[in-house]
């Protein structure tokens, strides 16, 4: 025993305390106190394990890798997200980032954490629904984009049906939560390129059903978010069989071209980067193309006298006149 | 005050207080009509913005941070093209329009004590939950009307804890930092391989504790080529007072541009004070304190004797629904935004 100071807990020890701790919360008022006050300074005390504190670096990676095994084996992990909502403010925040360290452990090229919740999925789900409770909204956020990070993850979430819940997160009526939501649906669309547009290619209808709610949502950061997602999504080549079906259908150009002329210049300038797919397309379908030539005129008058004051804008420049010289030859199918 | 109000028709807008992020957002006093409550409104007018993850970074970080000496806000909301962040209202506004307004030569020893201790109360707490703020200046620190100094200005900070990693050292710039230049830190102007940690915060420390007794922050007015040079070259700043502004034989002052008033001239701070400056402005990162050493100093011992911030302000008052308003301002900004929003289509797509 060592005489100044307390003796050093353990991994297996801490991680027994923590669990008997965070199961002292549902219990009465007395005894959940105390269990409060054990939850906070066991996760203090695991976090300095991991990260160590201005005063001691970070535990041997024996110990750490001690840690990891007794948090699996005791399911801690799920507990904890599980119960994150009757922790206090600062240890919820000591959750994630106790989370967030053990999910980048490494063994040479494996993450044996990623493997460890590829077998307990429903560590994924819990997170995913944290976005229903604005006391571990953001909490829950930083560890689901922490999660998005990897491939396998990110296809559970991706593949769940909790995932449609998103398209609501990102709406919520605060907006700090749901700007968190958006960039965790954001990150969850765009990280690992191949599975994205697996995804999307598989779900299309479904997707592109709810993300028009998102289009046309009353919410102008909503609206502005996810037009600029869209943009993206369309002109990554990896998309290239959604963006296909993507501009094929005359209702999706109608949106578009009416978005141009939304009252926000930021709006307009996203609608911008989608419009232009549409035009660019060398094969048009004839219902594109003749919304195209319905409004020819119209639209190579509206082009030249679209944001003309972003004059070192040079790309920008550049497409636009690109499109209106589209449009300007744009001719019927021969035949019609 | 319910802490969920969302409905923007709540809030009755009653003056304009100001203006940040470069003009794009702007503050106002309001009251919440059905709790009568008076709150600072931040509207921050989206379509101004470019990139909207500024704003976001913002208000996510400071949903995550929880201290008697950070400034809050009640709830964050979207309506029309404009996102709304409803704080508890700091009735004696920044220490910088203080400072403009009432202290041109700077607030007393006491006063600046008092706020130099809340303000190392908040940073010790963001610093042990792992952020750099990186612009600490008077005008990110707001005086409630009960005299309770709140830190504010999150937009330009960043996380310590990157990559799953506690990092010994940060390299990225805060972006569009332009106007808090004057108060960072030697190592973070450098932009060079060392790279900088927290202590880059406390320099900004030792930076305020002049702004504050000086009423104006060091190297104000100079170009920002000189200013590095002269921070990079180990120039401290000082606080100015009868010990440190330089005098000919004849007793005259002759420092500086030779404007200095004899109130300066005669004054006198503490060696305490003198000293923590001095501490804070070293140009060795590591020979700095930390905020927690900091408020272990025996300087701070001297506010349990002291009057209370609020009359150490004195003929400072706080803002209330009483103290003239001036809704024309507003007007006017209201009918800036209607026309810079208006682009105006005529045209109907024939479908």
């Amino acid at each position: 025993m060592p005489l100044f100071g307390k003796s050093q807990k353990g991994p297996a020890e801490v991680v027994k305390a923590l669990k008997e701790a965070v199961n002292g919360l549902e219990k009465g008022d007395k005894k959940a106190e105390k269990a409060q006050e054990d939850v906070s300074k066991n996760l203090v005390l695991i976090k300095n394990m991991l990260y160590g504190t201005s005063e001691s670096e970070p535990q041997t990676d024996i110990i750490v890798a001690q840690l990891a095994q007794e948090l699996y084996n005791s399911n801690l992990l799920l507990l904890l997200i599980q119960n994150l909502n009757r922790i206090d403010f600062e240890g919820k925040k000591d959750v994630a980032q106790v989370f967030n360290n053990i999910l980048r452990r490494q063994i040479g090229t494996r993450s044996p954490t990623v493997e460890y919740i590829c077998t307990k999925p429903e560590i994924l789900c819990t997170l995913m629904s944290g976005y229903e409770h604005q006391e571990i909204a953001l909490n829950c956020g930083t560890m689901l984009r922490e999660c998005a990070r990897y491939e396998a993850l990110a296809k559970i979430m991706l593949y769940s049906e909790d995932f449609y819940n998103f398209f609501r997160y990102v709406e919520v009526s605060t907006f700090d939560i749901a700007s968190d939501a958006f960039s965790t649906f954001k990150e969850l669309l765009t990280r690992h390129k191949m599975l994205c547009a697996e995804f999307l290619e598989l779900n299309y209808d479904k997707v592109f059903n709810h993300y028009q709610r998102l289009l046309n949502s009353e919410n102008y950061v909503t609206r502005r978010q996810s037009l600029k997602l869209l943009g993206e999504l369309l002109l990554d080549r990896h998309n290239f069989t959604v963006m296909t079906r993507y501009i094929s259908n005359p209702d999706n150009l109608k949106l578009m071209m009416n978005m141009l002329k939304e009252r926000s210049r930021n709006i307009q300038f996203e609608a911008f980067h989608v419009f232009k797919v549409f035009v660019a397309n060398p094969n048009k379908p004839k219902p594109i193309l003749d919304i195209l030539l319905r409004n020819q005129e119209k639209l190579v008058e509206f082009l030249m006298k679209f944001h003309t004051d972003r004059c070192e804008d040079e790309q920008f420049n550049d497409e636009k006149a690109y499109l209106i010289r589209q449009i300007k030859e744009l001719k019927p199918l021969p035949g019609h | 005050m319910s802490n969920l109000d969302i409905n923007l028709n709540d809030y009755k807008i009653i003056s304009t207080l100001g203006q940040c992020f470069e003009g794009k957002a702007i503050v106002s006093l309001a009251k919440h009509v059905p709790t009568n409550t008076m709150v600072a409104v931040k509207k921050f007018i989206m379509d101004m913005i470019k990139d909207n993850a500024l704003v976001d970074f913002e208000i996510i970080l400071m949903r995550q941070l929880l201290h008697p000496n950070i400034l809050p806000y009640f709830t964050s909301f979207v309506n029309g093209p404009n996102v709304y962040v409803v704080s508890p209202l700091m009735a004696y506004g920044s220490c910088q329009d203080l400072l403009n307004q009432h202290f041109n030569e700077g607030l007393c020893e006491q006063a600046i004590v008092i706020i130099l201790r809340d303000l190392l109360d908040a940073l010790n707490y963001i610093h042990k939950k792992g952020y750099i703020h990186r612009a600490i200046r008077a005008s990110h620190v707001l005086v409630s009307s009960t005299g309770k100094a709140c830190l504010t200005g999150f937009r330009y900070a960043c996380p310590i804890v990157c990559n799953g990693k506690w990092q010994k050292t940060i390299h990225s710039f805060p972006s569009s930092t332009k106007a808090n230049l004057n108060w960072l830190s030697p190592e973070l102007l450098e932009q060079n391989l060392l790279g900088y940690n927290e202590k880059s915060d406390i320099y900004s420390v030792g930076m305020v504790i002049c702004e504050l007794a000086n009423g104006s922050e060091p190297f104000a007015g100079m170009s920002s080529t000189l200013m590095l040079t002269e921070k990079v070259r180990g120039c401290t700043p000082q606080l100015l007072d009868y010990t440190t502004v330089p005098r000919d034989i004849n007793g005259d002052c002759s420092g500086g541009d030779g404007d200095i008033s004899l109130k300066i001239i005669n004054r006198r701070f503490s060696d305490n004070i003198h000293e923590m400056a001095a501490q804070c402005l070293n140009r060795e990162p590591f020979y700095r304190p930390s905020a927690e050493q900091l408020l272990k100093h025996s300087l701070f011992k001297t506010i349990k004797n002291s009057l209370p911030l609020t009359d150490l302000l004195k003929p400072a008052i706080p803002l209330s629904d009483r103290v003239a308003f001036n809704k024309e301002d507003i007007e006017n900004l209201d009918t800036f935004n209607y026309f810079a929003n208006l682009q105006i289509n005529t045209c109907e797509w024939d479908f």
